[in-house]
């Protein structure tokens, strides 16, 4: 009964206000899916997808800060398994350019 | 003390001299006469006096045992035979000897008509005071004991004993011999009669016991320790053992076939503890296991087939205390139970079948049905393994087995004509216990039920189905608000982690956060509209942002928002972009859904529709009519989904429903049947990805291997997740062998070896 009398004072309100359409929207709930925008969906230097943490950091539990990284190349990476690749070649593993980093997933 | 009144020196004592008052003295010690303190002093003086005076021919020397030269045997015993009597005492050792002998022939002449009581209470009664008797003159013949019987033993002559013992052998020569066969008939005619019920003096039977413990020493070696129990065993333990043979041999097959087997069980189980009893009060500790032994023959293995027959009826009349009964009996004998494991593991399995069968098609669409029958099955049989079975491992492992076999394979399964029902329907029901209804359990209960789901769990074979369904449902509860609790989803989920590992669960938690970091998200976007200058969003309007890759949901087809939707998604990806780098969104309009107020009919109703369904009501506020083509156009919805979004719009128009709140957005009967026939299909592409990978790792490790082998080890590695079928395993080796991952080995055509 409450619940009806709610929607018809509802109602009310609304046909003063505003010219009769059939329907007026009131509540959207919107369901999204993120992902890393990447052209390849494994990160080429521990072989896991970048969707998920590298395996380094799934075994420390570090999974939620386990970023990607694109270089200028628009080649992508986990973060901190090219951390570690820089180190010993600054280059990128995919295409042998100096690695510049593009920017870094958040 | 003795030796300052008789210093050592060359005074000859001959035995006459002091036998006559030492046997008169002998005489009233085992007359049990009593004795003052001075006279046992002046018998045990006699014996030294004789023992240290010198005699035979004369090298009178050396005395003392420090002073005799050592020598090999064959020399020591020329010395004897020429006399070197340096210790004195063969000769006092001969009269006590022959005293002992006379004494007990004449001891024998009162006994040896005497039957049954009369011969036992005569053995007994003489046997104690002749013992103690002899430990009073084995006290008197010390100094004898102490130097002429341990050197002759020493030297190893036969036949010489200390003084007590050579009592005991006398005893035995003289007394036992010729008694024997009385005394023992006699003590197991009384044991009989205990065993019939009547009431026996057990001091009688333990009295011969003792003497013939003590009778057992050991002759080749008189200094050893102990008696060696060969008297005991000889002449009464075995005669005993045959006796309790025959005798409850009579008595079983008697009572067994007067009376049903659960009386006989008990009448078993008390003569085993009467038998016990009877070992501690009167036998000796020895026969406690033998005994054991016989009658456990006797009594139980003898029967066994007859237990085995009673068992299954015990069992299908639930008589739990008479299982436990036999389970105790029967596990005293040595690979008796195994014939009682296979029958219970028969028996439950076929109860669980029966149980599921009687739900008939209910259980096939009722998981609450389904999974509370089993449970009660698991459940009244883990009672009795535990009652009655004492938990003993056979007996879980044959519950397992059986409840693994009826849980995974009943008429429900057969119906759907797939073992992955059970799984599936076992995750239907966590879905029912875990969602928001009215009839939501309290905490505790709601605990304790997910804690049986988990019991059903560990029988499921395929575990991965279980995972794939509880993930979907677990997705479609967290994006559609309808956990009935966080806390008890949270609980769930670290059960199944606990059984099944981290990598079974990563997903579901990966879900369970990305509702968490979505609330937050929807806070801050609120706090950020607030806060700008721009005018605040028409609608109420919420966002969950999920992370893709763990959730079993599939992208959206395409679709033209409408105009009325624009503003919202706007902002809030201007929002999002904002606040990360590097992402791109995706979106799930199938899964998004709202809420529309209708203002054309009498009633005001809300309506709660699907996205697909609210771009097509809200087309109707430009137009009174379209056709289902322009439909399609204005929304870019594809035209077969327009019509399944058309279909589902009920038809408001006529139908009178007294409900303001209408969910409009029901899937179709035709949609959830297809939805899970794809999880299905989705399960078997997953397997081979498995497999596969199973394959690979088996073959890195052990490079080359033969076909059964990879096989065994396949099926080994997931057993835990599910049961691959053996040509699924086949296609597999051959996909892998066409990428190059493996080859077959030239001439050996079941034989694989890996590639790096």
């Amino acid at each position: 009964m409450a619940d009806e009398m709610d929607v018809d004072r509802d109602g009310d309100k609304e046909t003063t206000s505003k010219p009769e359409k059939m329907f007026t929207l009131k509540k959207w709930n919107l369901v999204a899916m993120w992902s890393w925008d990447v052209e390849c969906d494994t990160c080429a230097i521990c072989r896991v997808q970048v969707m998920d943490a590298c395996l380094r950091c799934q075994s420390e539990n570090k999974q939620d800060d386990c970023v990607v990284v694109w270089g200028d190349c628009n080649h992508s990476f986990h973060n901190c398994c090219m951390s570690l690749w820089v180190k010993q070649n600054n280059r990128c593993p995919l295409c042998q350019q100096e690695w510049v980093v593009q920017r870094i997933g958040k | 003390m003795s030796r300052g009144q008789n210093p050592h020196g060359l005074k000859q004592i001959e035995l006459d001299q002091i036998w006559d008052d030492l046997k008169s003295g002998i005489r009233s010690v085992y007359r049990r006469q009593s004795m003052t303190r001075q006279r046992y002093m002046e018998l045990y003086t006699h014996v030294y006096n004789y023992c240290t005076s010198v005699h035979g021919q004369g090298q009178g020397a050396g005395v003392s045992g420090q002073t005799f030269p050592r020598s090999g045997g064959t020399r020591n015993k020329a010395r004897q035979a020429t006399g070197g009597a340096q210790f004195v005492g063969h000769e006092l050792y001969k009269r006590i000897k022959d005293f002992l002998k006379q004494y007990l022939i004449n001891l024998l002449k009162d006994g040896q008509d005497l039957l049954d009581e009369q011969v036992l209470q005569f053995y007994t009664r003489q046997w104690e005071d002749y013992q103690f008797s002899s430990k009073v003159l084995d006290g008197i013949c010390a100094y004898l004991n102490r130097h002429w019987v341990r050197r002759e033993c020493d030297e190893g002559s036969k036949g010489i004993y200390y003084i007590y013992s050579l009592a005991l052998i006398t005893w035995r020569d003289c007394l036992f011999k010729p008694l024997n066969k009385q005394v023992t008939n006699a003590v197991l005619k009384l044991i009989e009669k205990e065993r019939n019920g009547e009431t026996i003096n057990t001091r009688l039977v333990s009295g011969v016991i003792n003497c013939y413990v003590e009778l057992g020493l050991n002759e080749d070696d008189p200094s050893a320790k102990g008696p060696t129990l060969g008297v005991y065993k000889d002449h009464f333990e075995n005669p005993f053992l045959e006796d309790t043979e025959r005798y409850y041999t009579r008595e079983s097959m008697e009572f067994l076939r007067q009376n049903p087997v659960t009386e006989y069980m008990k009448k078993a189980e008390m003569r085993l503890k009467e038998e016990q009893k009877r070992v501690q009060t009167y036998l000796h500790e020895s026969t406690h296991d033998v005994l054991a032994k016989v009658c456990e023959r006797v009594l139980i293995e003898k029967h066994l087939e007859i237990f085995h027959f009673e068992f299954q009826n015990l069992l299908d009349t639930d008589k739990d205390d008479d299982l436990g009964r036999m389970y105790m009996l029967v596990s005293r004998i040595v690979d008796g139970l195994g014939e009682l494991k296979i029958l219970l593991e028969t028996h439950i399995y076929t109860q669980g079948q029966a149980a599921i069968e009687r739900c008939g098609e209910a259980a096939l669409n009722d998981p609450k049905v389904y999974v509370t029958t089993i449970l009660d099955v698991h459940k009244k049989y883990n009672a009795l393994v535990i009652t009655a079975f004492t938990n003993d491992a056979g007996f879980v492992a044959a519950l397992d087995k059986a409840c693994g076999r009826f849980i995974n394979n009943n008429s429900v399964t057969k119906m759907a004509n797939s073992t992955s029902k059970s799984p599936e329907l076992l995750a239907r029901y966590c879905d029912l216990l875990l969602k928001k209804s009215s009839k939501n359990p309290e905490e505790a209960e709601l605990e304790d039920t997910l804690n049986q789901v988990m019991i059903v769990f560990k029988y499921i074979e395929d575990k991965d189905v279980f995972q794939k369904f509880y993930s979907k449902m677990l997705a479609k509860r967290l994006v559609q608000h309808m956990s009935a609790s966080d806390d008890a989803e949270a609980s769930m989920i670290s059960k199944l982690k606990q059984a099944c590992g981290f990598e079974y669960t990563s997903k579901l938690q990966r879900m369970f956060q990305d509702i968490g970091v979505s609330k937050d998200l929807n806070e801050q976007f609120k706090r950020h509209i607030q806060e700008s200058a721009q005018e605040p969003l028409d609608i109420d309007f919420s966002i969950q942002v999920l992370s893709s890759g763990s959730w079993p949901f599939q992208q959206s087809c395409s679709f033209t928002l409408p105009v009325e939707l624009e503003r919202s998604f706007q902002r809030f990806t201007t929002f999002y972009s904002g606040r990360h780098s590097g992402r791109k969104l995706n979106w799930l309009y199938q899964m998004s859904k709202g809420e529309i107020v209708t203002n054309c009919f009498k009633n005001r109703y809300t309506l709660q529709a699907s996205t697909f369904q609210m771009a097509v009501l809200l087309l109707y506020n430009g137009a009174d009519t379209f056709t289902v083509q322009q439909l399609s156009d204005s929304t870019q919805i594809k035209l077969i989904i327009i019509q399944l979004v058309v279909w589902q719009l009920p038809i408001f128009l006529v139908f009178q429903i007294k409900k303001l709140r209408v969910n409009i957005n029901v899937p179709m009967k035709t949609e959830v049947k297809q939805e899970q026939e794809s999880t299905h299909k989705h399960i078997e592409e997953d397997r081979k990805l498995l497999i596969q990978a199973a394959i690979v790792r088996i073959m890195k490790m052990r490079k080359v291997l033969k076909h059964q082998q990879l096989l065994g080890e396949v099926l080994n590695q997931l057993s835990a997740r599910f049961k691959p079928r053996v040509p699924v395993i086949k296609k597999c080796i051959d996909i892998l062998i066409e990428k190059e991952y493996l080859e077959r080995v030239d001439g050996q055509k079941d034989t694989y070896s890996y590639l790096a």
